[in-house]
Protein backbone atom coordinates (compact mmCIF):
# COMPACT_ATOMS: atom_id res chain seq x y z
CA UNK A 1 0.00 0.00 0.00
CA UNK A 2 1.50 3.12 -0.89
CA UNK A 3 0.91 7.17 0.51
CA UNK A 4 2.07 6.32 3.71
CA UNK A 5 2.48 10.13 5.58
CA UNK A 6 6.17 9.95 6.22
CA UNK A 7 7.25 9.06 2.81
CA UNK A 8 8.94 11.88 0.18
CA UNK A 9 6.66 12.81 -1.90
CA UNK A 10 7.78 13.47 -5.74
CA UNK A 11 7.47 16.36 -7.59
CA UNK A 12 7.58 16.87 -11.51
CA UNK A 13 8.16 19.82 -12.69
CA UNK A 14 7.75 20.54 -16.58
CA UNK A 15 8.87 23.46 -17.82
CA UNK A 16 11.24 24.78 -20.42
CA UNK A 17 13.39 26.45 -18.32
CA UNK A 18 16.36 25.38 -16.82
CA UNK A 19 16.31 28.32 -14.30
CA UNK A 20 12.62 27.35 -13.39
CA UNK A 21 14.21 23.94 -12.59
CA UNK A 22 17.03 25.75 -10.58
CA UNK A 23 14.20 28.00 -9.10
CA UNK A 24 11.90 25.41 -7.66
CA UNK A 25 14.62 23.06 -6.46
CA UNK A 26 16.34 25.57 -4.27
CA UNK A 27 12.65 27.25 -3.55
CA UNK A 28 11.16 23.76 -1.96
CA UNK A 29 14.10 22.33 -1.00
CA UNK A 30 12.84 22.35 2.74
CA UNK A 31 9.31 20.74 1.96
CA UNK A 32 11.26 16.91 1.99
CA UNK A 33 10.17 16.38 -1.56
CA UNK A 34 11.87 14.25 -4.22
CA UNK A 35 12.36 16.87 -7.31
CA UNK A 36 12.48 15.48 -10.59
CA UNK A 37 11.99 17.91 -14.18
CA UNK A 38 11.42 18.17 -17.89
CA UNK A 39 11.42 20.56 -20.24
CA UNK A 40 9.24 19.43 -22.71
CA UNK A 41 5.42 17.74 -22.84
CA UNK A 42 6.70 14.50 -24.61
CA UNK A 43 9.37 14.02 -21.58
CA UNK A 44 7.06 15.55 -18.95
CA UNK A 45 4.22 12.63 -20.25
CA UNK A 46 7.21 10.08 -20.51
CA UNK A 47 8.66 10.80 -16.98
CA UNK A 48 5.17 10.84 -15.73
CA UNK A 49 4.27 7.46 -16.91
CA UNK A 50 7.46 6.17 -15.15
CA UNK A 51 7.81 7.98 -11.91
CA UNK A 52 3.77 8.44 -10.76
CA UNK A 53 4.93 11.57 -9.11
CA UNK A 54 2.60 13.06 -6.23
CA UNK A 55 2.34 16.24 -7.84
CA UNK A 56 3.29 18.22 -11.28
CA UNK A 57 4.02 21.49 -11.50
CA UNK A 58 2.92 21.53 -15.43
CA UNK A 59 3.98 25.25 -16.98
CA UNK A 60 1.39 25.98 -20.07
CA UNK A 61 3.53 27.38 -22.32
CA UNK A 62 6.07 24.61 -23.39
CA UNK A 63 7.95 24.14 -26.52
CA UNK A 64 6.55 21.05 -28.07
CA UNK A 65 2.57 21.49 -26.79
CA UNK A 66 0.44 23.16 -24.38
CA UNK A 67 0.11 22.52 -21.11
CA UNK A 68 -3.45 22.48 -21.14
CA UNK A 69 -3.28 19.33 -23.70
CA UNK A 70 -0.68 17.88 -21.81
CA UNK A 71 -3.22 17.61 -18.89
CA UNK A 72 -6.06 16.58 -21.21
CA UNK A 73 -3.46 13.15 -21.92
CA UNK A 74 -3.28 13.21 -18.59
CA UNK A 75 -6.70 12.85 -17.56
CA UNK A 76 -7.47 10.31 -20.84
CA UNK A 77 -5.04 7.84 -18.81
CA UNK A 78 -6.50 5.33 -16.33
CA UNK A 79 -3.35 5.32 -15.27
CA UNK A 80 -2.34 8.93 -14.74
CA UNK A 81 -5.78 9.77 -14.44
CA UNK A 82 -5.95 10.59 -10.38
CA UNK A 83 -2.73 12.53 -10.51
CA UNK A 84 -2.56 15.68 -9.18
CA UNK A 85 -1.71 18.66 -11.20
CA UNK A 86 -0.91 22.22 -10.76
CA UNK A 87 -0.61 25.27 -13.33
CA UNK A 88 2.31 27.18 -13.59
CA UNK A 89 1.86 30.33 -15.86
CA UNK A 90 3.31 33.52 -16.70
CA UNK A 91 -0.36 34.55 -17.71
CA UNK A 92 -2.94 36.10 -15.49
CA UNK A 93 -5.87 35.91 -18.32
CA UNK A 94 -8.97 34.46 -15.92
CA UNK A 95 -10.10 32.13 -19.11
CA UNK A 96 -6.57 30.74 -18.76
CA UNK A 97 -7.25 29.57 -14.90
CA UNK A 98 -10.71 28.70 -16.08
CA UNK A 99 -9.84 26.08 -18.70
CA UNK A 100 -7.24 24.86 -16.46
CA UNK A 101 -9.62 24.17 -13.66
CA UNK A 102 -12.10 22.73 -15.97
CA UNK A 103 -9.43 20.38 -17.24
CA UNK A 104 -8.89 18.82 -14.23
CA UNK A 105 -5.78 20.84 -12.45
CA UNK A 106 -5.99 21.33 -8.59
CA UNK A 107 -4.46 24.61 -8.49
CA UNK A 108 -3.20 27.39 -10.85
CA UNK A 109 0.04 29.47 -9.44
CA UNK A 110 1.51 32.70 -11.75
CA UNK A 111 4.95 33.77 -12.34
CA UNK A 112 6.83 35.20 -11.03
CA UNK A 113 6.13 32.55 -7.76
CA UNK A 114 5.55 34.32 -4.34
CA UNK A 115 7.45 31.51 -2.88
CA UNK A 116 5.79 31.61 0.33
CA UNK A 117 2.42 30.94 -1.48
CA UNK A 118 3.82 28.49 -3.88
CA UNK A 119 5.23 25.90 -1.13
CA UNK A 120 1.93 26.57 0.90
CA UNK A 121 -0.41 25.58 -2.43
CA UNK A 122 2.33 22.86 -3.37
CA UNK A 123 1.70 21.43 0.54
CA UNK A 124 -2.19 22.01 0.24
CA UNK A 125 -2.04 20.01 -3.18
CA UNK A 126 0.29 16.77 -1.59
CA UNK A 127 -1.69 16.88 1.24
CA UNK A 128 -5.27 16.80 -0.93
CA UNK A 129 -3.72 13.71 -2.94
CA UNK A 130 -2.62 12.10 0.28
CA UNK A 131 -6.53 11.72 1.38
CA UNK A 132 -8.05 10.88 -2.38
CA UNK A 133 -5.55 8.39 -2.30
CA UNK A 134 -6.78 7.02 1.02
CA UNK A 135 -10.47 7.29 0.12
CA UNK A 136 -9.79 5.73 -3.00
CA UNK A 137 -8.00 2.68 -1.25
CA UNK A 138 -10.48 2.33 1.66
CA UNK A 139 -13.37 2.08 -1.04
CA UNK A 140 -11.45 -0.93 -2.03
CA UNK A 141 -11.02 -2.74 1.61
CA UNK A 142 -13.14 -4.79 3.79
CA UNK A 143 -13.81 -3.42 6.60
CA UNK A 144 -13.73 -6.07 9.42
CA UNK A 145 -10.61 -7.68 7.79
CA UNK A 146 -8.47 -5.66 6.35
CA UNK A 147 -7.97 -7.60 3.20
CA UNK A 148 -9.39 -6.22 -0.24
CA UNK A 149 -12.35 -6.27 -1.12
CA UNK A 150 -14.44 -8.07 -3.62
CA UNK A 151 -14.93 -4.59 -6.29
CA UNK A 152 -10.98 -4.79 -5.96
CA UNK A 153 -10.62 -8.14 -6.87
CA UNK A 154 -13.08 -7.60 -10.02
CA UNK A 155 -10.32 -4.76 -11.15
CA UNK A 156 -7.39 -6.77 -10.37
CA UNK A 157 -8.80 -10.13 -11.52
CA UNK A 158 -9.16 -8.42 -14.77
CA UNK A 159 -6.01 -6.25 -14.88
CA UNK A 160 -3.61 -9.78 -13.89
CA UNK A 161 -5.55 -11.73 -16.38
CA UNK A 162 -4.77 -9.43 -19.32
CA UNK A 163 -0.88 -9.02 -18.01
CA UNK A 164 -0.88 -13.34 -17.81
CA UNK A 165 -2.17 -13.48 -21.03
CA UNK A 166 -0.19 -11.14 -23.06
CA UNK A 167 3.34 -11.87 -21.52
CA UNK A 168 2.04 -15.87 -21.26
CA UNK A 169 2.57 -16.33 -18.07
CA UNK A 170 0.87 -18.43 -15.63
CA UNK A 171 -2.00 -17.22 -13.05
CA UNK A 172 -4.08 -19.13 -10.52
CA UNK A 173 -7.08 -18.21 -8.15
CA UNK A 174 -7.60 -19.80 -5.21
CA UNK A 175 -11.35 -19.29 -3.26
CA UNK A 176 -12.17 -20.81 0.33
CA UNK A 177 -14.89 -21.02 2.06
CA UNK A 178 -15.18 -21.49 6.08
CA UNK A 179 -17.32 -24.56 6.35
CA UNK A 180 -20.63 -24.50 8.35
CA UNK A 181 -19.73 -20.54 9.17
CA UNK A 182 -23.38 -20.19 9.94
CA UNK A 183 -23.42 -22.82 12.74
CA UNK A 184 -20.31 -21.64 13.88
CA UNK A 185 -21.82 -17.83 14.79
CA UNK A 186 -24.85 -20.07 15.92
CA UNK A 187 -22.86 -21.87 18.71
CA UNK A 188 -20.51 -19.60 19.08
CA UNK A 189 -21.68 -15.95 18.68
CA UNK A 190 -21.47 -13.53 15.73
CA UNK A 191 -18.17 -11.94 18.12
CA UNK A 192 -16.21 -15.05 17.66
CA UNK A 193 -17.57 -15.63 14.09
CA UNK A 194 -15.47 -12.00 13.51
CA UNK A 195 -12.68 -12.90 15.13
CA UNK A 196 -12.69 -16.15 12.94
CA UNK A 197 -12.80 -14.39 9.64
CA UNK A 198 -10.24 -11.99 10.59
CA UNK A 199 -8.18 -14.89 11.85
CA UNK A 200 -8.60 -16.16 8.35
CA UNK A 201 -7.49 -12.73 6.82
CA UNK A 202 -4.33 -12.73 8.72
CA UNK A 203 -3.76 -16.08 7.86
CA UNK A 204 -4.01 -15.79 4.25
CA UNK A 205 -1.88 -12.63 4.25
CA UNK A 206 0.66 -14.25 6.12
CA UNK A 207 0.88 -17.07 3.87
CA UNK A 208 0.64 -15.08 0.51
CA UNK A 209 3.85 -14.05 -0.95
CA UNK A 210 3.65 -10.14 -1.43
CA UNK A 211 2.68 -10.26 -4.87
CA UNK A 212 -0.10 -12.22 -4.13
CA UNK A 213 -3.70 -10.53 -3.68
CA UNK A 214 -5.91 -11.79 -1.00
CA UNK A 215 -9.76 -10.53 -0.98
CA UNK A 216 -12.21 -11.17 0.97
CA UNK A 217 -14.76 -12.23 -1.66
CA UNK A 218 -18.14 -11.94 0.85
CA UNK A 219 -19.61 -13.28 3.93
CA UNK A 220 -16.85 -16.25 4.89
CA UNK A 221 -15.57 -16.81 1.06
CA UNK A 222 -12.01 -15.36 0.14
CA UNK A 223 -10.07 -15.28 -2.34
CA UNK A 224 -6.51 -15.21 -3.90
CA UNK A 225 -4.96 -14.36 -7.03
CA UNK A 226 -1.50 -16.03 -7.39
CA UNK A 227 0.83 -14.51 -10.61
CA UNK A 228 2.96 -16.57 -11.75
CA UNK A 229 1.93 -19.43 -9.93
CA UNK A 230 0.23 -22.58 -12.12
CA UNK A 231 -2.62 -24.90 -11.26
CA UNK A 232 -0.12 -27.27 -9.62
CA UNK A 233 1.70 -24.81 -7.63
CA UNK A 234 -1.62 -22.93 -6.60
CA UNK A 235 -3.35 -26.56 -5.15
CA UNK A 236 -0.24 -26.75 -3.06
CA UNK A 237 -0.26 -23.42 -1.49
CA UNK A 238 -4.12 -23.67 -1.31
CA UNK A 239 -3.42 -27.65 0.63
CA UNK A 240 -0.78 -25.79 2.94
CA UNK A 241 -3.58 -23.20 4.36
CA UNK A 242 -5.96 -25.83 4.61
CA UNK A 243 -3.69 -27.46 6.77
CA UNK A 244 -2.81 -24.91 8.45
CA UNK A 245 -6.38 -23.33 9.10
CA UNK A 246 -7.51 -26.70 10.61
CA UNK A 247 -4.67 -27.51 12.56
CA UNK A 248 -5.39 -23.82 14.29
CA UNK A 249 -5.99 -23.84 18.23
CA UNK A 250 -8.89 -20.99 18.79
CA UNK A 251 -8.05 -20.32 22.02
CA UNK A 252 -11.37 -19.81 23.31
CA UNK A 253 -12.84 -22.70 22.38
CA UNK A 254 -10.28 -25.52 22.55
CA UNK A 255 -11.96 -28.47 21.44
CA UNK A 256 -13.28 -26.58 17.94
CA UNK A 257 -12.15 -27.50 15.05
CA UNK A 258 -12.54 -24.39 12.18
CA UNK A 259 -12.05 -25.75 8.47
CA UNK A 260 -12.42 -24.51 5.01
CA UNK A 261 -13.38 -25.62 1.21
CA UNK A 262 -11.00 -24.96 -1.37
CA UNK A 263 -11.21 -24.04 -5.14
CA UNK A 264 -8.47 -23.93 -7.25
CA UNK A 265 -8.55 -22.69 -11.17
CA UNK A 266 -5.74 -21.75 -13.58
CA UNK A 267 -5.25 -19.74 -16.57
CA UNK A 268 -2.99 -22.82 -17.77
CA UNK A 269 -6.21 -24.98 -17.92
CA UNK A 270 -8.20 -25.15 -21.00
CA UNK A 271 -10.80 -22.84 -22.28
CA UNK A 272 -10.11 -20.10 -19.45
CA UNK A 273 -9.20 -16.86 -20.97
CA UNK A 274 -11.39 -14.32 -19.48
CA UNK A 275 -11.48 -13.19 -15.91
CA UNK A 276 -15.19 -14.19 -15.74
CA UNK A 277 -14.37 -17.73 -16.92
CA UNK A 278 -11.49 -18.05 -14.09
CA UNK A 279 -13.98 -16.94 -11.50
CA UNK A 280 -16.84 -19.78 -12.50
CA UNK A 281 -14.45 -22.36 -12.78
CA UNK A 282 -12.90 -21.97 -9.37
CA UNK A 283 -16.10 -21.35 -7.79
CA UNK A 284 -17.24 -24.29 -9.37
CA UNK A 285 -14.31 -26.22 -8.12
CA UNK A 286 -15.26 -24.72 -4.75
CA UNK A 287 -18.74 -26.06 -4.74
CA UNK A 288 -17.63 -29.45 -6.18
CA UNK A 289 -15.10 -29.58 -2.88
CA UNK A 290 -18.21 -28.60 -0.26
CA UNK A 291 -20.64 -31.06 -2.02
CA UNK A 292 -18.00 -33.74 -1.93
CA UNK A 293 -17.26 -33.45 1.75
CA UNK A 294 -15.82 -30.00 2.76
CA UNK A 295 -12.74 -29.39 4.15
CA UNK A 296 -10.34 -30.15 1.15
CA UNK A 297 -8.92 -28.84 -2.08
CA UNK A 298 -10.48 -29.41 -5.63
CA UNK A 299 -9.01 -28.24 -8.59
CA UNK A 300 -11.36 -27.01 -11.67
CA UNK A 301 -11.97 -29.72 -14.40
CA UNK A 302 -10.51 -28.26 -17.57
CA UNK A 303 -14.04 -27.63 -20.33
CA UNK A 304 -15.61 -28.89 -16.82
CA UNK A 305 -16.97 -25.79 -16.10
CA UNK A 306 -20.33 -25.42 -17.98
CA UNK A 307 -21.53 -28.78 -17.24
CA UNK A 308 -20.68 -28.24 -13.07
CA UNK A 309 -22.02 -25.21 -13.46
CA UNK A 310 -25.45 -26.84 -14.84
CA UNK A 311 -25.48 -29.45 -11.91
CA UNK A 312 -24.67 -26.62 -9.42
CA UNK A 313 -28.49 -24.86 -10.80
CA UNK A 314 -30.26 -27.98 -11.11
CA UNK A 315 -29.02 -28.95 -7.03
CA UNK A 316 -30.05 -25.08 -6.29
CA UNK B 1 25.95 67.13 -20.75
CA UNK B 2 26.03 63.12 -22.09
CA UNK B 3 24.11 61.14 -19.73
CA UNK B 4 26.22 58.16 -20.05
CA UNK B 5 29.58 60.14 -18.82
CA UNK B 6 27.65 61.22 -15.27
CA UNK B 7 26.28 57.42 -14.43
CA UNK B 8 28.02 55.70 -11.73
CA UNK B 9 28.70 52.24 -11.71
CA UNK B 10 26.22 51.30 -8.97
CA UNK B 11 24.05 53.03 -10.35
CA UNK B 12 24.16 51.90 -13.66
CA UNK B 13 23.91 48.28 -11.70
CA UNK B 14 20.45 46.34 -11.84
CA UNK B 15 19.92 44.62 -8.55
CA UNK B 16 18.08 41.37 -7.77
CA UNK B 17 15.71 41.41 -5.33
CA UNK B 18 16.46 39.00 -3.69
CA UNK B 19 20.36 39.93 -3.32
CA UNK B 20 19.93 39.27 0.46
CA UNK B 21 18.67 36.82 0.85
CA UNK B 22 20.99 33.28 1.44
CA UNK B 23 19.09 31.01 -0.01
CA UNK B 24 19.29 33.05 -3.57
CA UNK B 25 22.53 34.20 -3.51
CA UNK B 26 24.49 30.92 -5.58
CA UNK B 27 21.24 30.79 -7.45
CA UNK B 28 21.42 34.24 -8.41
CA UNK B 29 24.83 34.49 -9.48
CA UNK B 30 24.31 31.27 -11.58
CA UNK B 31 21.69 33.04 -13.25
CA UNK B 32 23.41 36.54 -13.90
CA UNK B 33 26.11 34.39 -15.09
CA UNK B 34 24.47 32.81 -17.58
CA UNK B 35 22.93 35.83 -19.10
CA UNK B 36 25.07 37.11 -21.62
CA UNK B 37 25.20 33.51 -23.12
CA UNK B 38 21.21 34.19 -23.49
CA UNK B 39 21.36 37.39 -24.63
CA UNK B 40 24.01 35.63 -27.53
CA UNK B 41 21.55 33.40 -28.91
CA UNK B 42 19.14 36.09 -28.62
CA UNK B 43 21.64 38.03 -31.14
CA UNK B 44 22.01 35.19 -33.62
CA UNK B 45 18.24 33.81 -33.56
CA UNK B 46 18.60 37.65 -34.63
CA UNK B 47 21.02 37.58 -37.32
CA UNK B 48 19.81 34.39 -39.14
CA UNK B 49 16.35 35.25 -39.15
CA UNK B 50 15.77 31.98 -36.48
CA UNK B 51 12.50 34.27 -34.63
CA UNK B 52 11.96 31.19 -33.28
CA UNK B 53 15.04 31.24 -31.26
CA UNK B 54 14.38 34.26 -30.39
CA UNK B 55 10.77 33.78 -28.63
CA UNK B 56 11.71 30.99 -27.28
CA UNK B 57 14.61 32.21 -25.21
CA UNK B 58 12.55 35.58 -24.43
CA UNK B 59 9.76 33.08 -23.45
CA UNK B 60 11.94 31.26 -20.96
CA UNK B 61 13.31 34.94 -19.60
CA UNK B 62 9.62 36.17 -19.14
CA UNK B 63 9.01 33.25 -17.00
CA UNK B 64 12.19 32.84 -15.06
CA UNK B 65 12.94 36.58 -14.52
CA UNK B 66 10.82 37.56 -12.23
CA UNK B 67 11.72 34.62 -10.04
CA UNK B 68 15.27 35.61 -9.24
CA UNK B 69 14.74 39.20 -8.41
CA UNK B 70 14.73 41.16 -12.05
CA UNK B 71 11.09 41.34 -12.88
CA UNK B 72 12.11 44.21 -15.38
CA UNK B 73 14.13 41.74 -17.10
CA UNK B 74 11.00 39.50 -17.44
CA UNK B 75 8.44 42.57 -17.95
CA UNK B 76 11.16 43.28 -21.39
CA UNK B 77 11.22 39.59 -22.49
CA UNK B 78 7.94 39.76 -22.43
CA UNK B 79 7.37 42.48 -25.12
CA UNK B 80 10.29 41.09 -27.03
CA UNK B 81 8.15 37.59 -26.81
CA UNK B 82 5.15 39.69 -28.10
CA UNK B 83 6.79 41.35 -30.53
CA UNK B 84 8.02 38.35 -32.82
CA UNK B 85 4.20 36.55 -31.38
CA UNK B 86 2.51 39.31 -33.37
CA UNK B 87 5.04 39.63 -36.60
CA UNK B 88 6.07 42.60 -35.46
CA UNK B 89 8.78 44.45 -37.78
CA UNK B 90 12.17 42.78 -37.45
CA UNK B 91 13.34 46.63 -36.81
CA UNK B 92 11.24 46.66 -33.78
CA UNK B 93 12.18 42.98 -32.57
CA UNK B 94 15.61 44.48 -32.75
CA UNK B 95 15.02 47.42 -30.64
CA UNK B 96 13.34 45.00 -28.14
CA UNK B 97 16.05 42.69 -28.26
CA UNK B 98 18.54 45.84 -27.73
CA UNK B 99 16.55 47.22 -24.96
CA UNK B 100 16.35 43.42 -23.00
CA UNK B 101 20.55 42.97 -23.59
CA UNK B 102 20.98 46.20 -22.09
CA UNK B 103 19.08 45.76 -19.00
CA UNK B 104 20.39 41.92 -18.62
CA UNK B 105 24.17 43.48 -19.20
CA UNK B 106 23.00 45.69 -15.87
CA UNK B 107 21.75 42.49 -14.27
CA UNK B 108 24.30 42.39 -11.52
CA UNK B 109 23.99 39.28 -8.62
CA UNK B 110 25.39 41.46 -5.81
Amino acid sequence: MTGSVLERSRVLIVDDSVDIHRLLKIRLRDQNLDIITASTAAEGLRITRETMPDLILLDIDLPDKSGFEVLAELKNDPLTHDLSVIFVSGSVESQDKVRGFDLGAVDYVTKPFDMAELRARVRSALRMQRLVRLLAQRAHLDGLTGLWNRAHLDVRLRECVDAARRHGRSLSLVMCDIDHFKELNDTYGHPFGDHVLQEVARMLEEMARSEDICCRYGGEEFAVILSETDHLEAMKVAERFRARLEGTVWSAHEDLRVTASFGVSSLSLNAIKSPEALLNSTDTALYEAKRTGRNHVVLAQPDASLRLSAVRSAAG
Amino acid sequence: MSRDASRDASRDHLQSEFADDPEMQDLVELFVSELPKRVAVLRSGLESNALEQVQRVAHQLKGASGGYGFPMIGDCAARVEAAVKTGAALEQIRRCVDELAELCRRAAST
